[in-house]
């Protein structure tokens, strides 16, 4: 690999803007890669009951994007997501993002490493049942470090306001709908402005009204933001919103698209060859400049 | 701990085996000691009942009834050279034989207290009309309850008490009495039942112009005459007196024996509940793993709740053991609630269900973010 330059975002807590910031301090671009995947499988069981979940899939994710991951079921998104964010090790293969070999580092500057950037949204909602929605957020923001008690909260209510949840901070779970407990599982996980995001299924338990307002507010997250999030789904309706989708199947990644607002057409991308690099950060042709909603 | 005392109300229902399990720990034990230490109660009736406020005897004074002879005018002179202290008077107390009329031996217990009106060692049992009785050499006082015990029938009665002929002049009421009966006597009786020199005597009484001062006077005693002597202010060494028999005669390892399998009961019971409200919100710890909050904020959690629940069971105990020490004390048992006792079994049922809490926190060691990409 041509010693590609890689990038740390970081947050700029000082100016309360949402800011990414490279490691030297200038702001992170857009449309530069963030993630990058080489060669990823991982298997799960032994003998005859072995599968692979995940067989040799390489991807690169660029800054900014809003990424689907698709397929039928069984065929490795989960997995696939698990290991791109450092949840799951992957059997061999690796993960650069953000300038780190996150495969690389120990359990414990892998677990520092998601704290300073990550952000996860998963099927359900896993919402504590005693907590009321703010809580759920201050949780997250004052456990992790990032914030005081009273900047937690007022963060967290700043945030419960732009997910259309101002007022409901004091409800717990169970007086909550479930696209509400879907808008305040994605404030927990934006609490500590997350340079990635990534979600499983986030609209799967929610009717299209509602998961229609979960995927705009992802796309809007990384329009407005500039954060990037990689999801999970296997609902075609969020297609539409998406930079780039990447079709899974059986394991393998058999096919990525743009998403129909990037490009219209759904141009299919080719795959690259197995062991063929792919494009460096500094080669941008790969992302085509955004149509506007 | 917002966090944890916010989940204890809400999921109230869930945590309550656990508090009411707490609760009966501390009660059990708290009964138990209290009933342990209403009976040991009778050793220190000679303190409770009288009016001193200050005892000052020989070193190493582990009981009151375990007094050993001290010199008059030294003693006197000791505790009365402090300003605060209004008077002193002397005051004799031992074990001696007693020789029951129709023969057998009993031990008993020697009083050998001033007579007047105002006299500091004289319990309160020991009414006027019975102590102006007992001015004469070789008359005693017993109690009613304990005329059998040795060998008596009548007031007017005799018996022997080592050599000594002494002659039963009156009765009091509800002196209980535990390894001896109480005999009491005047000072110069006394000193003879018990065999000492003109000089000796067991015990100083002071009374202080202000009884609050009294601990003052002992720590001063203290600085002063070190290990000469001992000296106490009176519930002090009441409770002293009470706990070196709670210890000695191993009724107290008796009685604690059960008081730790309550707090056996009371561990499982909250450890479980515990465990089993953490595994419920394994997901929830699941989702702040991933985000990458270290588990030590999560096991702080579950032992901020484990705290809270011994807090709560503890102090829910209190109204039910004071309600049960009214009950028993309306069928004439003594439960003594003394706030020694009552503090460290609360500490200790306390450290119990932060040790559950302990105990609880294996369940986090299933948490584990990848179980939420499935
Ligand atoms: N922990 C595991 N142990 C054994 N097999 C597993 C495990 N996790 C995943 N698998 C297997 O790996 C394959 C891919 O699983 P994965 O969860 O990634 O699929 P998915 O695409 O997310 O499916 P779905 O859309 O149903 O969520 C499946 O065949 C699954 O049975
Ligand atoms: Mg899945």
């Amino acid at each position: 690999m041509s010693n590609p330059r890689y990038f740390c975002g970081s947050l700029n807590q000082s100016s309360g803007v949402i800011e990414r910031l490279y490691n030297e301090g200038e702001p992170l671009r857009l449309g530069e890669t963030i993630m990058q995947a080489d060669n990823l499988t991982r298997g799960f069981g032994t003998g005859s009951q072995f599968t692979l979940a995940v067989d040799h899939v390489s991807l690169e994710v660029l800054s900014g994007q809003f990424v689907l991951i698709m397929g039928p079921s069984g065929s490795g998104k989960s997995t696939m997501l698990a290991i791109l964010s450092g949840l799951l090790k992957p059997d061999s293969g690796s993960v650069y993002c953000l300038g780190e070999n996150i495969w690389s580092l120990t359990d414990i500057e892998r677990e520092q490493f998601r704290l300073d950037h990550c952000g996860f949204i998963f099927q359900g909602y896993n919402l504590f049942s005693a907590l009321s929605a703010r809580q759920q957020l201050e949780m997250v923001a004052t456990w992790g470090n990032h914030f005081s008690q009273q900047e937690a909260r007022l963060r967290a209510d700043g945030l419960l306001e732009r997910l259309g949840l101002g007022g409901k901070g004091h409800l717990r779970p169970s007086e909550l709908s479930g696209g509400e407990k879907q808008r305040v599982a994605i404030g927990r996980a934006l609490i500590k402005n997350p340079n990635l995001l990534f979600a499983d299924e986030p609209t799967s338990a929610l009717d299209w009204t509602h998961g229609e307002e979960v995927v705009k507010l992802l796309r809007h997250l990384t329009r407005e933001e500039g954060a990037t999030v990689v999801c999970v789904t296997h609902d075609p309706r969020l297609v539409p919103f998406a930079d780039r989708v990447f079709h899974m199947e059986d394991g393998h990644l058999v096919r990525q698209s743009y998403g129909y607002m990037s490009h219209p057409e759904e141009a299919v991308l080719p795959l690259p060859e197995p062991g063929e690099i792919l494009p460096g950060p500094g080669d941008v042709v790969t992302f085509r400049p955004r149509i506007a909603p | 701990m917002g966090y944890s005392l916010t989940t204890l109300w809400y999921e109230r229902q869930r945590y309550f085996p656990a508090i009411l399990a707490v609760g009966f720990s501390s009660l059990l034990g708290c009964l138990q000691f209290g009933l342990l230490l209403g009976l040991f109660a009778i050793v220190s009736i000679p303190i409770d009942n009288s009016r001193a406020d200050i005892w000052l005897g020989a070193p190493q004074a582990l009981s009151v009834d375990l007094g050993r002879p001290i010199r008059e005018s030294q003693a006197v002179d000791r505790l009365a050279s402090n300003p605060e202290v209004d008077r002193c008077e002397t005051y004799l107390q031992g074990f001696a034989y007693w020789a029951k009329p129709n023969g057998g031996m009993e031990l008993c217990m020697v009083m050998g207290c001033r007579l007047d009106d105002s006299s500091l060692g004289r319990i309160k049992q020991l009414t006027p009309e019975l102590h102006h009785q007992l001015t004469e050499p070789g008359s005693i006082v017993v109690d009613e309850s304990d005329l059998s015990r040795l060998g008596l029938k009548n007031i007017g009665d005799t018996a022997e008490i080592v050599g000594n002929r002494v002659r039963v002049v009156g009765l009091t009421k509800g002196v209980k009495s535990l390894a001896g009966p109480y005999v009491m006597c005047s000072v110069t009786t006394a000193r003879s039942l018990l065999r000492l020199m003109p000089e000796q005597i067991t015990y100083v009484l002071g009374k202080c112009h202000d009884p609050a001062d009294a601990p003052k006077v002992v720590a001063r005693l203290r600085a002063q005459h070190g290990t000469d002597i001992s000296v106490f202010a009176a519930d002090e060494f009441s409770f002293r007196s009470r706990w070196h028999w709670l210890t000695k005669t191993k009724a107290g390892f008796a009685l604690g024996y059960a008081a730790v399998l309550g707090l056996l009961v009371g561990a499982v019971v909250t450890s479980q509940t515990l465990y089993a409200a953490t595994a419920a919100s394994l997901r929830e710890f699941a989702v702040l793993r991933a985000m990458g909050i270290p588990r030590w904020r999560m096991s702080v959690m579950v032992m901020t709740q484990a705290s809270w629940v011994g807090v709560v069971g503890v102090l829910l105990s209190f109204p039910a053991i004071y309600g049960l020490s009214k009950v028993a004390d309306i069928y004439g048992v003594q439960v003594l609630l003394d706030w020694r006792m009552v503090a460290s079994v609360s500490g200790i049922t306390l450290v119990m269900a932060v040790l559950s809490g302990l105990y609880a926190l294996r369940s986090l060691k299933y948490v584990e973010p990848a179980l939420l990409l499935r």
